[in-house]
């Protein structure tokens, strides 16, 4: 018992040392370095999307540093790994804020993590700019701190599909549709308004199936898709379904006239190299293409393939929203005149920013408005373009889909 | 109508490969009793073998098997000589501990060479199909099913027909009397691990080609096995070969069916339903002091 | 004589000393980064403790304990969200309801798996453990499915919101430890024992195993159910896959095994060095993604090395240094 009670001191004593202590944060002097943390899935349920953010921040804090660095101060980025879990993120910011001291932070992958990521960096006072979270849960939050920087909130991702299925002429219009998704924040809200709208406006729905997103075998769902000969598919995955229901599909001989995929089809190679020629007249909704026009974008696009190598199909949208979140931050700075977290929060709730994925604003509570939407990206002879809307497009949508080959 | 029977067909062929990567599972358990928790990992250790080689030589996967299964063979030999042996006292409580150590150091290490991003096998027979009555059958479902059938046989050929299978049967039975009758349980346990992962790369390579994987799937994989096990009776590898059959049968017209949310769930309903009546299993041996 | 009040009163002193540590580290440390790391390491404290009183002391191992810290999550979850309770610290009021909640569900789901033993009681908790995960995953009206569930944000600024939370911690370990440590010391503690040795014996000699084996099962899962609650209101959002999570599960019984099965204070050490390890190896290593590979280095090298864990090792250690001193002056071999 003695000899239990004086290892366990000792062990207390280690757990002790192995910490720090602190006192609060301080603003950085002028044209100090400065770091900015952020916590990356690298391991985990989520660690195939890590890397494409880590890259498109790493192109920014390269292009900003070049252009001086952020208002004069040369930015480090340090990222930490959050293992995809709740318990890591939550201690990574605190680290990364309370022990490691960066100037900014920004946000993790998934609304998963993004959310109790944000109620510990709001009451450490920092400003919070992330790149994925913007299921409707996120918001509902209420933190004044939060910009999810992307065009539109998630909820709202499917609706210029249903506006584009709906524009066609009657008799052209898809009859049925079958829905598939998982039950994940990311994916279910938005097939759940794109199913409202078209039942809405009459289109039948023939077959609706919510699976756990920890399901491995996506055969039996695809076959059910498959069997209800709907005219339409659209389905709520991440890449691993993405691909497994197209497969299904092309094995059972069922090509829809239309189908449209969450996420799978806009992360580039990721997809693409599974699917081959398959992957023409897939839809995907997306904020960003490597085609478009928006700001800064070609020269994002060329520098990142100086950089990292590959085709613009490659690229992962993943990328170019954390590029995105930089680009907020730099004007937001400027504007302000300073990099203080308070005066950036107050700053980026007013105007409009210009980004890759277009410009784009926030209200109170971090969701975005007075962008123009996310669009509706199709592949084409091995490239994915916008087909809608029309003010967009780079190629006319092709409907019906081609024959699997 | 059509549907439940092309899910019942489905259910038959990937209860198949379940069953070849719970049949090297059962028998580890039951020659050395301890629960490899690790299996899952290692069947994805074998698919990325197999996609390493597809990737960077053209070899078709079926075909690399000629080369992870050996390859895996001798890991499993050598995994047990240095990790497993050593478990002196509380073997089944240390083992799972030391066997999930070895998962995280798996992932890890294939997490470091290969990332995380999701990679998958593509073959012509993964979307190639042929028609019988209303539906279509992939190819690469009844080359992995009869994939199964060659090697589990061949492991019932040896099981029963060989010198050596019977020292394995009868270390399962008794580990002490076997070791009395001057059977060296030391290399039927380190050889029984061995084949365990030669099972386990089999498994991986098709499961690589009709699932995206990436370090961390062995998770869902894992929980699968170890029920399938238990339903079987541990250390039976009949049991394990008819309780994955049953198992992904009952799961796929589930998924169709009613719902594929509850399909995993309904998995793990049947097992305690059968333990409920039968705490050993189908077909686990009632021993006096170990279930 | 002497001896005995010495060590007596050292131990006191010892008790004293690290209690006293314990509960004055927000005042030596108060930075959120290391009362963050205190939070964490505190709840493992509890979580060892409690699971060594089923698996150390009845030798039933439990891999499905991540499924009681689940459960205890949602329940209270759950509970703030009907009857709308705001954050503040009259949460920390309902802890105890969840843990009642957690021992229900303990009583039914150990009436089942404690009918099988050994090594198919471990894989029947597994399986439980999933089918709570399911059903949090699944019951999506109930428990918000893959989009978590939400407790009440307290509103607390800055460095002290961790504090309430640390306490609350310490509270549940010390709850643990003080029940740990009665068990261990009554008629109770030593029919558990009994039937960790043998059963069948035990069940021979008169011990109500079956009843002993289901009192320890559902105490075990009470505590860890509190300590699921309070988890769950510290980190804001609980998930189906990240609260019933199996890594939990396996590191509550790493640390018991590492700081010595079957010992009152071996799970405190094992926590104590494994909690701040694995959080500090995964913000240094993590982003080299050889994060996993060193845990399981660690963890290969623990159990190999020390299979009986570190306090009966250190004890068998002095024992036998204790036994070379005493031979060298008796009488010769």
């Amino acid at each position: 018992m003695r000899r239990a009670l004086i290892a366990t001191v000792a062990g207390a004593g280690l757990a002790l040392t192995a910490c720090g202590a602190g006192t609060a944060t301080a603003t950085p002097t002028p044209g100090a370095p400065i770091t900015i943390g952020v916590s990356v899935s690298l391991t985990g349920d989520f660690s195939s999307d890590g890397p494409a953010l880590e890259k498109g921040y790493d192109l920014w804090a390269e292009d900003v540093n070049k252009k001086g660095g952020l208002l004069g101060h040369q930015v480090t980025m340090k990222y930490v790994d959050d293992t995809s879990s709740t318990q890591q993120v939550v201690t990574n910011y605190q680290n990364l804020i309370s022990s490691e001291k960066v100037a900014l932070v920004f946000g993790p992958y998934s609304s998963l993590l993004t959310k109790p990521a944000a109620t510990v960096v709001d009451r450490l006072g920092y400003a919070f700019p992330e790149p994925a979270g913007g299921a409707p849960s996120v918001f509902a939050l209420g933190l004044h701190s939060l910009f999810f920087v992307q065009p539109a909130a998630i909820e709202d991702n499917l609706v210029s599909y249903t506006n584009w299925v709906l524009s066609l002429p009657a008799d052209q219009r898809p009859k049925t549709v079958a829905y598939a998704t998982e039950d994940d924040p990311f994916t279910q809200p938005q097939i759940d308004k794109a199913k409202k709208l078209l039942e809405a406006a009459g289109i039948q729905t023939v077959s609706y199936k919510v699976y756990p997103a920890e399901t491995t075998d996506f055969t039996p769902l695809a076959l059910k898709v498959a069997s209800s000969h709907a005219d339409a598919v659209i389905l709520g995955t991440q890449v691993p379904d993405a691909i497994a229901f197209v497969k299904t599909f092309i094995s059972q001989h069922y090509n829809p006239k239309t189908i449209i995929e969450t996420a799978g089809p806009d992360q580039g190679s990721q997809y693409s190299d599974k699917l081959g020629a398959n992957t023409e007249g897939i839809m995907v909704p997306a904020g960003w293409t490597s085609g478009s026009q928006a700001y800064g974008n070609p020269t994002f696009v060329a520098e990142y393939i100086a950089k990292y190598g590959g085709t613009a199909a490659d690229m992962s949208a993943d990328s170019a929203e954390a590029y995105s979140v930089g680009q907020v931050v730099e004007q937001a700075a400027t504007k302000a005149n300073s990099i203080d977290n308070q005066k950036l929060i107050d700053t980026l709730h007013t105007g409009t920013y210009q980004t890759v994925q277009g410009p784009m604003g926030w209200d109170s509570v971090g969701k975005p408005q007075g962008g123009v939407g996310v669009f509706v990206e199709q592949w084409q002879n091995g490239s994915a373009v916008f087909v809608y809307p029309p003010s967009v497009a780079a190629a006319q949508p092709e409907y019906p889909k081609h024959d699997w080959q | 109508m059509t549907l439940i029977l092309e899910a019942a067909v489905l259910g038959v062929l990937t209860g198949g490969v379940y069953a070849l990567m719970a049949s090297g599972l059962t028998l580890i358990f039951g020659v050395m009793r301890i629960i490899n928790v690790g299996h899952g990992a290692l069947v994805i250790l074998g698919a990325y073998l197999s996609f390493v080689l597809w990737r960077n030589m053209g070899v078709d996967p079926f075909v690399s098997l000629i080369v992870t299964m050996p390859v895996m063979f001798i890991l499993g030999v050598i995994l047990q000589i240095v990790f497993v042996r050593p478990l002196k006292t509380d073997r089944e409580a240390l083992s799972v501990l030391v066997t999930y150590a070895l998962a995280l150091g798996i992932e890890g290490l294939l997490g470091y060479f290969f990332t995380s991003n999701y990679v998958q096998i593509t073959a012509w027979y993964d979307t190639a199909s042929f028609p019988v009555g209303d539906f279509h059958i992939t190819y690469v479902y009844v080359y992995g099913f009869l994939l199964c059938l060659a090697i589990l046989g061949a492991i019932f050929l040896m099981l029963y027909r060989t010198t050596f299978g019977a020292a394995i049967r009868a270390t399962m039975l008794n580990r002490t009397a076997a070791q009395l009758v001057g059977i060296d349980v030391d290399r039927v346990s380190a050889v029984t691990f061995g084949i365990g992962m030669a099972t386990a790369a089999a498994g991986g390579v098709v499961f690589g080609i009709t699932n995206a994987f990436n370090p961390g799937s062995h998770y869902d994989l894992i929980s699968r096995l170890l029920t399938i096990i238990v339903l079987g009776g541990l250390g039976s590898l009949r049991g394990a070969v008819i309780a994955a059959l049953v198992m992904l049968v009952i799961q796929d017209i589930t998924a169709v069916v009613i719902s594929p949310v509850w399909a995993a769930f309904v998995f793990f309903v049947v097992l305690v339903a059968v333990l409920l009546f039968r705490p050993q299993g189908l077909f686990g041996i009632t021993v006096r002091d170990r279930v | 004589m002497k001896r005995a009040t010495n060590t007596r009163v050292l131990t006191a002193g010892g008790l004293v000393l690290l209690v006293g540590l314990a509960l004055a580290l927000p005042a030596i440390a108060p930075d959120s980064a290391t009362t963050n790391i205190a939070v964490f390491t505190m709840m493992y404290v509890g979580l060892a403790t409690a699971w060594n009183i089923m698996g150390g002391y009845t030798g039933y191992i439990s891999l499905g304990h991540a499924g009681f810290f689940g459960f205890g999550s949602y329940a209270l979850g759950l509970l703030l969200a009907r009857l709308a309770i705001a954050g503040g610290y009259t949460v920390f009021l309902f802890v105890p309801v969840a843990g009642l909640l957690t021992a229900l569900l303990a009583a039914a789901v150990g009436w089942f798996a404690l009918r099988t033993r050994a090594a198919t009681f471990v894989i029947v908790t597994i399986a439980f453990m999933f089918m709570l995960q399911l059903l949090a995953e699944n019951l999506t009206s109930l428990t918000g499915g893959g989009a978590g569930l939400g407790f009440p944000n307290p509103r607390w600024r800055g460095d002290f919101y961790n504090i309430p939370f640390y306490y609350a911690m310490l509270a549940l370990a010390l709850l643990a430890l003080v029940v740990s440590w009665s068990i261990r010391r009554s008629k109770f503690g030593l029919g558990l024992l009994a039937i960790r040795d043998d059963e069948d014996k035990a069940l021979a000699v008169g011990v109500p195993a079956g009843a002993f084996k289901l009192t320890a099962f559902i105490v075990s899962a009470a505590l860890v159910g509190m300590i699921g609650g309070v988890y769950g209101y510290y980190v804001t959002y609980i998930y189906p896959q990240f609260v019933v999570d199996p890594l939990i599960g396996i590191s509550m019984v790493l640390m018991v095994f590492l700081g010595g099965l079957g010992t009152v204070w071996g799970p405190v050490l094992g926590a104590l060095i494994l909690e701040p390890a694995q959080l500090w190896l995964a913000y240094n290593y993590g982003a080299s993604r050889l994060y996993l590979v060193l845990y399981s280095a660690v963890f290969l090298l623990v159990i190999l090395l020390m299979p009986q864990g570190i306090l009966p090792s250190l004890g068998e250690l002095i024992a036998r240094r204790r036994a070379r001193l005493a031979g060298t002056v008796g009488a010769a071999p």
